[in-house]
Order: C-alpha cells, then sequence, then structure tokens
C-alpha cells in the first residue's frame, strides 16, 4: 500500500500537468445549487478545462436499490445512510477517482456532507456516519449555498410536494409534507452550519441575485484554484489503486 | 444496543454460504419450539439479490462497498427478524452474522478497526458456530455473501482477488470470532 501511496503523491503533485480538482456544491434542497453547478461548469469549460459532473445518488449499480425502497418507504434511518454511502464509495471508485488521476475537474453536485447533514439530521451518530465515508477523499474547495428554512421551504413547495423522505417524514412523525419538510430541512441546515465551519465551506448566500452568485463563484475559485493537494487523500487514492492492481485508465501502471 | 429482554442470538459464520445454511437449520432444530424465533439469512433484503441482475455496464462493487452493502442487509435483518425476536425472549439463528464479513473485508485488506466501528450498531451474538466447510469450487455467487464477494473482486482484479483465497478466509473467520465461550448446547459442525 506504501507503494501506491507514493504514485498517488506524486501523480497529485506532479508541477508538469494539471492535476485533477475536485470541487463540491453543498446546500440543503432549494438552495440553487443546481442551477449554479451549471453556470460554473459552462464557465470553467470556458476556461479549458475538462469538466466532469457527479450527482448525488446518481450510480447507475446503487441507484435504483435506493429507488426500489425509498418508493416502498422500506428504509430506517441506518439503512439509507448505509445504501447512499454505498452509492457514494461506487461513484467515487467508478467515476471520481478515474477522472481525477486523468487531470480532469470533477464537479460533484452534493458530497459526503450531504450524507453527513441529512444523516445527522435523523438523529444518527456524526462519528459513525463520517466513519462510512472513510477512507475520506476531500474536495479542494466546497462551496456551501446558504439559505433560510423558510427560503428552503418556499422554494422547494412553490413547485412541487416534497416526497416521504426528502420531508424527514420518516423521522418527523408529521403527515404533512410541507410542515415536515420546514421542520426536517431546518435541523439539515442546523447540521451543515456546524459543518461548515468544521470543514472550511466556501459560503455563497444564496439569497442573493443569481448573477452575484455566479461572479463570487468565479472568485472564490479563483483563489483557491492553486491551493496545493491535501496528503489526507493519499489513502482513498492508494485503495482504489490497489482495487484496480495498480492498473489505471490512462496514465500507465 | 441489547433490548432488554431474554432472547438469545446464535451466530453461523464462515465461508461456504450452503454450509453455513445447514448448520444454521441444525441448530435451529436443537432449539425448543417454544423458544425458537427461526433463522436470519443473508440477503433477506434482497440488496445482494438486485446487485446481481444490475447490468453489467454498472459497474462491479468493490469490497469496501459490498461491506457497506452487507451492513445495510444486516440493519434490516436486525430491524424486522433479529431484535423483534430477541424483544420476545426467543432464540434466533443469524446466518451468517458479522464474522463473516469482517473476514471478507479483512482477507480483501480492508481496515479491521473501520468494519469494527461499522457493525457497531449490531447486537453481539451470545454464540458462534464457525462452519469449517470450505467454499464449493462449484458454488455460484448466490450461494452466500462469500462466494459472491469473491465473483465481485475476481472480475475487478484477478490479483486483487488472489487474496480472498479460502485459507486466508478461514483464518480470518477465526480471528474475527467473538472472544467468549460458546454454550455447550452446540449441534454438529460441517466439517
Amino acid at each position: 500500500m506504501r507503494d501506491f501511496r507514493a504514485r498517488a503523491r506524486e501523480r497529485f503533485t506532479d508541477p508538469t500537468r494539471r492535476r485533477g480538482f475536485l470541487v463540491a456544491f453543498e446546500g440543503p434542497d432549494g438552495s440553487g445549487k443546481t442551477t449554479q453547478r451549471k453556470l460554473f461548469k459552462t464557465w470553467l469549460r470556458s476556461e479549458g478545462h475538462d469538466v466532469v459532473t457527479t450527482k448525488w445518488n446518481s450510480s447507475d449499480l446503487i441507484k435504483p436499490i435506493i429507488k426500489a425502497r425509498k418508493d416502498a418507504r422500506a428504509l430506517s434511518p441506518e439503512e439509507f445512510s448505509l445504501l447512499h454511502a454505498a452509492d457514494f464509495r461506487h461513484r467515487v471508485e467508478q467515476q471520481i477517482l478515474p477522472a481525477l488521476w486523468d487531470g480532469k475537474t470533477v464537479i460533484a453536485d452534493r458530497f459526503l456532507f450531504t450524507g453527513l447533514a441529512r444523516d445527522a439530521a435523523r438523529g444518527l451518530d456524526l462519528d459513525w456516519i463520517l466513519k462510512l465515508y472513510q477512507p475520506l477523499l476531500w474536495p479542494d474547495l466546497v462551496f456551501y449555498f446558504s439559505v433560510s428554512s423558510d427560503t428552503s421551504s418556499r422554494r422547494v413547495t412553490a413547485t412541487r410536494v416534497p416526497s416521504f423522505y426528502e420531508s424527514g417524514r420518516d423521522v418527523t412523525n408529521v403527515d404533512d409534507p410541507v410542515e415536515s419538510y420546514y421542520r426536517f430541512v431546518t435541523r439539515v441546515i442546523r447540521e451543515y452550519e456546524s459543518l461548515s465551519v468544521i470543514f472550511n465551506f466556501l459560503t455563497v448566500d444564496a439569497e442573493q441575485p443569481m448573477n452575484q452568485q455566479h461572479h463570487h463563484l468565479r472568485e472564490l475559485y479563483r483563489q483557491g484554484e492553486n491551493r496545493p493537494w491535501s496528503t489526507w487523500n493519499e489513502d482513498a487514492v492508494a485503495e482504489w489503486l490497489a482495487l484496480r492492481g495498480g492498473r489505471t485508465a490512462k496514465g500507465g501502471a | 444496543m441489547r433490548p432488554a429482554a431474554t432472547g438469545v442470538i446464535i451466530a453461523v459464520d464462515g465461508i461456504n454460504g450452503a454450509a453455513i445454511l445447514k448448520t444454521a437449520r441444525a441448530a435451529a432444530a436443537t432449539i425448543p419450539r417454544a423458544r425458537r424465533a427461526g433463522v436470519s439469512l443473508w440477503d433477506a433484503s434482497g440488496l445482494f439479490g438486485d446487485l446481481m441482475i444490475a447490468p453489467p455496464a454498472a459497474g462491479t462493487p468493490s469490497a469496501r462497498t459490498l461491506v457497506l452493502v452487507y451492513a445495510a442487509d444486516l440493519a434490516f435483518r436486525l430491524r424486522w427478524e433479529i431484535r423483534p425476536a430477541i424483544e420476545q425472549g426467543k432464540t434466533v439463528v443469524a446466518a451468517p452474522y458479522v464474522a463473516t464479513v469482517v473476514a471478507f473485508g479483512r482477507a480483501a485488506g480492508l481496515d479491521a478497526a473501520w468494519m469494527e466501528d461499522l457493525f457497531a450498531f449490531a447486537i453481539r451474538p451470545d454464540e458462534l458456530l464457525q462452519v469449517r466447510a470450505r467454499p464449493s469450487a462449484h458454488a455460484g455467487g448466490r450461494s452466500g455473501f462469500v462466494e459472491f464477494g469473491r465473483e465481485c473482486l475476481e472480475a475487478l482484479s484477478p490479483s486483487a482477488a488472489r487474496a480472498i483465497a479460502p485459507r486466508t478466509l478461514a483464518k480470518m473467520t477465526e480471528a474475527a470470532a467473538p472472544r467468549r465461550p460458546i454454550a455447550p448446547r452446540r449441534p454438529a459442525r460441517e466439517r
């Protein structure tokens, strides 16, 4: 494993090539992060970056399994948490790390902090949840789209009725989806605010006009794009290399 | 945390799915009918069944992903089969339980402490029956968790899968067994 760690370090600290860069977009539903993610991606491409997007709960392997059980309202908080961690791990191994290894910029529309915030809001122990995501892969930048519970509720419920798990009805014991959503998102935001302090999120005021937010993102990105690669990520990359027997899609063995 | 009742969990762990099942049924048969809650089996949740029918393009799960899915399956079994049984003061046979997946994960190179923390939600078994049968050469992935896991790892990387040799797994299963005396009431083991 030591050899794989050395290969990871060598690859991600090579000054002669553009290294893979991971940017996470986080925030409660209705914070407008998907819109901003699309604008940001278009801008990065115009700047010459090779950009890959990955979304929360989107792997072809685990997503259908989660969806079927969500539709049946069959998941306990622990099962919900574990399956989302499995989906995340599969995407890390199949999409995120291969793209980073190839020097691409990966934009994650929600990252592991979504799991932490939602599962903690469901009453699970934060330390246990964090363990599910080990070995941890830390993004180079985390943009946190900050909105109030009122704004999130207003935006989400303006166009649709929140689903059973989205509204946290599995833990609030409130039948009305709108009322349940408000209570649940209040808890989620509280968890996000704590995570924001612990993990140094870059906060974007998502109550501001869209254009203003986008320019703020560009500015934050410019300030952070030359950050050195975090050696905390060595274990995650080394495990991925070992998993593939040292083979990588590009860049040789 | 263990419910405040007098139920008993008998864990049956090993590396041969068919032998685990046979031993579990034999163990259940020795339990007086009034206390017998049946056998809680691997994949009661159907999660692995769904993984097996996923299209190849969905990708093959790694050992870590498999362990997380196993944990979700076990959480389901605890919720619907194991906890209710012990809350009623009954004896339930869990086949397999935690030692099997910990052995698999360790053989695949996962950190034992990580798995110990991951499975902290599982109730400690009162008895552990170790099934010492080796995997059948012809056993398919559907016969048990270890067989399915080995197939996945072989598909990912033959060199990585070499670590999941039967001998390694057998050693790991013994190492993963909880260190507490096994009650004398024990059915015949598979050899």
